[in-house]
């Protein structure tokens, strides 16, 4: 394969796609590094009702699919592999994976976000086996089982509408005493039978031997901890961005995302981020298409000026 | 260069204490990771015939093998070697994540 690019984009979910189809229409020679699957995080959701341009709701694995499509159609090459390291060298962008390395002009970092965990006793044990992160996937395990989606936003509600087709009860624990989602999921859930709420619960542990049996929650305003058993525990608390290898050559604000504007520059030249690592990205396909534009828009004037 | 079979809730024991290390690969028709990582599987069962062996469990299909290794998530594999599960990686991974595994427990 080639080891030299005029650009190259790390992430292949919908900010990296999307750059993909306009730096290909810019007739850039580009690659595009995914080190999971393409398509990004949302290709597990269940269904996108509020991508623009469609009235009725749309299958995120077909939209990501029609998205690597069109930038194949450019000439951009999709290749499945993890960067380990960006550094810049002579002039350029140096991009190391697993077993070999790319050369890029410029690149275009949209590398997303990994679900955020509580960090607590049980948790990493009993991952796949009780504990979740992906309700579209999983479901069907939980036919007819109590089981709880912890957090308060978008992907909780989805996730807990999603899970009421299939479990016999849904619990929606929240730390605080109010939602913060989409107000037509909220009420959505609220209409559900199957869904009931629990606010103001701290998560302190997941338990269970080789599957997940129960949570221990604190109540934040009576103090009493409680232990209540679920066959299923779908984390859905938000995510951290994938901003390590780049921390070097941005700025971060405290929770690690990158401080950019319009421009969606950095302060290390030729290099243009995206997507979800950027500080006030509120989480949408449609935003994180945009920014993706914007970047490869912005990376092209960049290569232009150095010709 | 080596296929992927699909194993079953009648068969799995036959696949159990080969030489070679078992990659068990869980997943279902709903679940789209899943069918995105496929070639990827492809790719190791084909780099590593000698090494290695990869079988698919529908879960769907299969319940009696998914409960025996507690499985609750898709996708998830299972590296088995001399009958014992070695590892396990749940969710997404790629061919370079697997490699990663299959050297750990060769």
């Amino acid at each position: 394969m080639e080891t030299n690019w005029d650009i190259v984009i790390v992430g292949g979910g919908p900010a990296g796609l999307a750059a993909a189809i306009y730096c290909g229409r810019a007739l850039r020679k580009t690659l595009v590094l995914e080190k999971q699957v393409f398509g990004g995080q949302i290709i597990n959701a269940d269904i996108i009702e509020n991508y623009p341009g469609f009235a009725e709701p749309i299958v995120p694995a077909d939209l990501m699919e029609q998205m690597s499509k069109q930038a194949q159609r450019y000439g951009v090459e999709l290749e499945n592999d993890e960067v380990t390291q960006i550094r810049p060298e002579n002039h350029s962008w140096r991009l190391d994976v697993y077993d070999r390395f790319f050369t890029a002009k410029a690149v275009v970092f949209a590398a997303g976000s990994v679900h955020r965990f509580f960090n607590v006793k049980g948790e990493k044990e009993l991952l796949g086996r009780g504990v979740s992160i992906c309700a579209t996937c999983d479901a069907p395990f939980f036919k007819d089982r109590k089981v709880a989606v912890l957090g308060g936003g978008d992907a909780a509600m989805a996730e807990a509408l999603h899970l009421a087709k299939f479990a016999s009860e849904v619990y929606v624990i929240h730390r605080r005493d109010e939602l913060r989602a989409e107000k037509i999921l909220q009420d959505r859930v609220f209409k559900n039978p199957k869904i009931k709420l629990l606010w103001d619960r701290e998560i302190l542990s997941f338990q269970g031997e080789q599957k997940l049996e129960a949570i221990e929650l604190k109540n934040k305003k009576t103090a009493v901890v409680e232990s209540l058993p679920f066959s299923g525990a779908f984390l859905a608390i938000g995510t951290i961005p994938n901003t390590g290898l780049i921390k070097d050559y941005v700025d971060l604000d405290d929770n690690g995302y990158v401080v950019t504007d319009i421009s969606l520059s950095t302060k290390a030249q030729g290099l243009f981020v995206a997507g979800e690592v950027i500080k006030g990205n509120r989480r949408q396909v449609s935003i994180s298409v945009g920014m993706g534009v914007q970047a490869a828009l912005n990376c092209e004037e960049y290569l232009v000026s150095l010709e | 260069m080596a296929e992927i079979v699909s194993a079953n809730d009648k068969n799995f024991d036959s696949f159990m204490n080969g030489v070679k290390t078992l990659i068990v690969d869980f997943w279902a028709p709903t679940c789209t990771s899943c069918m995105l990582m496929e070639p990827g599987l492809e790719k190791i069962a084909a780099s590593y015939p000698e090494k290695v062996n990869v079988v698919k469990v529908n879960v769907n299909e299969n319940p009696l093998t998914s409960s025996r290794f507690f499985v609750r998530s898709l996708p998830t594999l299972l590296f088995i070697k001399n009958g014992l599960v070695k590892s396990q990686l749940v969710g997404a991974v790629n061919p370079s994540q697997i490699e990663k595994i299959l050297i750990e427990v060769q």
